[in-house]
């Protein structure tokens, strides 16, 4: 009986205008994603090879991770170029710095696609699915048979995602098959692990918004009314509570602004400047250089990680932000991930302050391992995934709470 | 008969129920975001003037001429229009290795969200069924049985639809603003209430262009089922998706050279070879002046030189010299070097601005980047305002390069031997960087394109609306 509704339900879908419009919308915006991040990939690609230091330069660069073509997150950030020099690390950002407008809009990535786009589209299949049949009729004629309410709810459920996920991952599929002829394009066996891990947590996410299209269709007694409510949730979890949230954590840990911590910085080299020409020790000078800067830092990144796990608390209030914590970290462009790195590159440039300016060594290569993937999950990306699936079946209990005592008349 | 059409939609729109959750969403998230942001404002300018102190600090101990001008550089305090629109003011600071993420990962959320997303899509949720709802309950065939054109019922609908749905949003805004106004850290002055008129006019036509948007789809449906669609799908298209690809297609479609490569290369022309040069020209220099001046040439130490420009007329006079034809020397060094670096950086420069150029022709397509750029420019926020900070930052700039001159040749006078770069001096008689707002009629000369094209699109989509209803087939 529970495949004979999911059935029906995928049957039914297939021939509406509904799927038409929403398979189109995804397969026009995935393909296009991929095309337009895969080319964004190529060119940082083919400028780190530009810019890739030679061996006596103490630079740490690293190369773009392709992952980012799916989730691009900090890989920009990440991907400038560090310059060890006496007084610390020379930053240069690229191409992306030199066009305003990229700071406008987020990236039309995979992961933003899914987020905005596919969550959406997921409500859209959840929220006529009981208050429309009511409304026809066909409720009533339904459980006039010999079924279990429970039965019509999971088959329901499972029908709407299969025809959902079904033309999800093909289209993402057939688009990275695309990606994969390009033989610039390098995919780790770990790459495509990760991958497939994002695509599953990707499915989660979609199934939650599935739920919950069907709980608050559950809920109301008219579609149109369903549509409107969850469209404002909409709104607020997948934009209202993860932005909000940052700023308000902000408010709670007092913490500099970027600014004040560059312009102190430069007052520190400036003011160490002087005070060489008067007493001439420059090692003596440039160590105080570089103690206190690292003090600086030292300060400014304890206070950083507080506003960082506060955020992601009060963050975490809205699922979209779990989605987005877990991906971004299992593809190595995350917050987490970001912060190892400079964590590596100041251990790079004390290693080369101690060798080459007091021991007068030569100069070390930088290299950068990306944490694995059981350290991600260790690290918060367990949690994000498990407050997902949490979130599944909450909505879907709730649901079949509502739906038992649901009048069908 | 237009009123009673008007009053009949205003009517149908209060007393439904998706009329109720707009309201009370408008005065939660507007109100929420309103009162965080002013918060966050006053942090900032806290912030602010925390820094301008510690500038302040230093320069009473330790300012010098050879690395001041990092120490004093310009920057733009908070506008009081942060607690309404945040535009470009995000500390993301990506060239200074502690940027900061958090933006990046989750934008952040302001009035221009609000409208941009909120607004359109609850335009589109009170149109979509505005036609083909009225056919399927059967009423748009009674209502044309009446005396009305259907020019009339159109426009009424339109009209009437504005109104109510503009209601919540201005009424939200203004509990917003007595937040803003209760708060005495926030102070608003004239130019501040004629640029939010101006934000609050944009938005109303940023508004009825998604309504007459809605209408037009519902115009083309029977059913509203089909509508809420189409409409959906072209909402994602417009607001969600092709401001985001515009800048990645204008940089796929117009490159420019790497950033990262240029600028270690203008770095190695102003430092490397610049310090090769100068030391080449001042040797030719001091050579030419050892020939005129041999006794300068004696190998004296500092203590005894000084000793010497004392006592000795003569001496002073050659040594005066020679210090400033070694100084011109080097200046020169620095001018070929400069502008050997700036014909790639210009080069750059100009590439750089093409491609923003092209994105932000390509974003302009949708209305939502239209809006935003029309607030973030008309709030001294968003590009305008980086400019125009640039530019008074330059003015400034030049003022102080006077001020430095003036002052290093004074200091020189003072004591010819000195290294007048590394000598501490005392600055508080310099010019401080003022900041100032552009006036807002040059800021709304600079936006009137984004009013133009969003009023074109309020055209296009109400004629295209007119079309499809007048060929609507009722029954």
């Amino acid at each position: 009986m529970f495949w004979s509704i999911a059935r029906k339900e995928i049957v039914s879908n297939l021939l509406s205008y509904k799927f038409f419009v929403v398979i189109l919308l995804t397969a026009v915006l995935i393909f296009t994603s991929f095309f337009i991040m895969h080319r964004d990939y190529k060119q940082r690609l083919s400028d780190y090879h530009l810019i890739k230091p030679k061996p006596d330069e103490p630079i740490a660069v690293i190369p773009p991770n392709p992952l980012s073509i799916f989730v691009k997150g900090l890989d920009d950030a990440m991907t400038r170029s560090f310059e060890i020099s006496v007084i610390g690390v020379d930053v240069r950002a690229g191409q992306e710095s030199g066009n305003i407008i990229f700071s406008f809009f987020s990236a039309p990535d995979f992961i933003y696609i899914v987020r905005v786009v596919l969550s959406l589209v997921a409500l859209l299949f959840g929220f006529d699915q009981v208050s429309r049949e009511k409304e026809k009729g066909t409720l009533k004629l339904m459980l006039a048979n010999p079924l279990s309410r429970a039965k019509v709810l999971s088959g329901k459920w499972m029908g709407n995602f299969l025809s959902l996920a079904i033309p999800f991952l093909l289209v993402t599929l057939l688009g990275f098959v695309l990606l994969i002829f390009d033989p610039d394009i390098y995919f780790s066996s770990g790459d495509l692990f990760r991958l497939a891990v994002i695509l599953f947590i990707s499915l989660i996410y979609i199934a939650l918004f599935l739920s919950l299209g069907i709980l608050i269709s559950t809920l109301t007694k008219k579609a149109a009314a369903s549509i409107v409510i969850l469209l404002f949730i909409w709104a607020i979890v997948v934009f209202v509570i993860p932005n909000l949230g940052t700023l308000l954590a902000r408010q709670i840990v007092d913490i500099p602004s970027v600014r004040a911590l560059s312009e102190k910085r430069e007052q520190i080299w400036t003011r160490e400047v002087l005070l060489i020409y008067e007493d001439k020790d420059r090692i003596a000078h440039f160590q105080t250089i570089h103690d206190d800067m690292d003090k600086l830092e030292e300060d400014y990144r304890n206070k950083f990680s507080r506003l960082i796990k506060l955020s992601k608390n009060i963050n975490r209030i809205s699922p979209v932000a779990s989605f987005i914590y877990a991906v971004t970290e299992i593809a190595g462009t995350g917050i987490g991930e970001e912060d190892c790195l400079k964590r590596d590159i100041i251990r790079y440039k004390n290693n080369i302050f101690q060798d080459v300016v007091i021991n007068k060594k030569e100069y070390p290569a930088f290299n950068y391992r990306y944490r694995s993937l059981s350290q991600i999950f260790v690290q918060g990306a367990l949690f994000d995934s498990a407050w997902l699936i949490f979130f599944v079946i909450l909505f879907f209990a709730l649901s079949y709470f509502a739906f038992v005592r649901y009048d069908v008349r | 008969m237009l009123g009673t059409i008007i009053k009949k939609e205003l009517l149908n729109n209060i007393f439904s129920f998706r009329f109720l959750v707009t309201f009370v969403l408008f005065i939660i998230i507007v109100t929420v975001t309103i009162f965080i942001l002013t918060d966050d404002y006053v942090r900032k300018v806290d912030d602010y003037s925390r820094r301008q102190r510690e500038i302040e600090n230093y320069l009473g101990k330790y300012a010098h001429f050879n690395r001041i001008n990092n120490v004093v550089s310009p920057s733009q305090p908070p506008v009081p229009f942060y607690s309404l629109i945040r535009g470009l003011s995000s500390d993301v600071n990506i060239r200074e290795f502690d940027n900061d993420p958090l933006p990046v990962i989750f934008p952040l959320i302001d009035l221009t969200f609000i409208v941009t997303i909120l607004l359109s899509l609850i335009a589109l949720l009170f149109s979509y069924d505005s036609i083909c709802g009225e056919k399927e309950d059967g009423t748009l065939k009674l209502m044309l049985s009446n005396k009305f054109s259907r020019s009339k019922i159109i426009l009424g609908k339109i009209i009437g639809g504005t109104l109510t749905l503009i209601f919540p949003f201005l009424f939200s805004l203004i509990i917003g603003l007595l937040i803003i106004l209760l708060n005495p850290r926030v102070l608003w002055k004239g130019a501040d209430w004629g640029a939010f008129g101006l934000i609050i006019l944009g938005s109303i036509l940023y508004f009825t262009l998604f309504y007459c948007l809605g209408v037009f789809i519902s115009s083309r449906h029977h059913s509203s089922s089909a509508s809420i669609m189409t409409s959906l799908f072209v909402w994602v298209l417009l607001i969600l998706i092709i401001p985001n690809l515009s800048p990645y297609m204008a940089s796929i479609l117009l490159k420019t050279p790497s950033r990262i490569k240029i600028g270690r290369e203008v770095d190695r022309l102003q430092d490397v070879e610049r310090d090769e040069l100068g030391r080449r020209l001042a040797g030719e220099k001091r050579r030419e002046i050892y020939k005129k001046y041999p006794f300068l040439e004696e190998g004296l130490s500092e203590a005894e030189r000084e000793k010497r420009i004392a006592e000795d007329p003569d001496y002073k006079k050659a040594y005066l010299e020679l210090t400033q034809e070694v100084g011109k020397a080097w200046n020169e060094a620095n001018r070929i070097q400069r502008d050997k670096a700036s014909i790639i950086e210009n080069d750059l420069t100009r590439k750089e601005e093409a491609q923003e150029r092209l994105a932000a022709y390509i974003s302009m397509i949708s209305p939502l980047s239209d809006f935003t750029y029309l607030a973030t420019d008309i709030s001294s926020t968003g590009i305008r305002s980086q400019e125009h900070f640039g530019q008074i930052a330059g003015q400034w700039g030049i003022i102080f390069w006077d001020y430095s001159r003036k002052k290093i040749a004074s200091l020189r006078e003072e004591n010819p031997a000195a290294d007048v770069w590394n000598t501490p001096v005392d600055v508080s008689d310099m010019p401080r960087f003022q900041y100032k707002e552009e006036a807002l009629i040059g800021r709304f000369k600079g936006t009137l394109s984004f009013f133009v094209v969003l009023i074109v699109y309020n055209f296009i989509f109400f004629i295209a609306a007119y079309f499809s209803f007048v060929k609507y087939d009722v029954r």
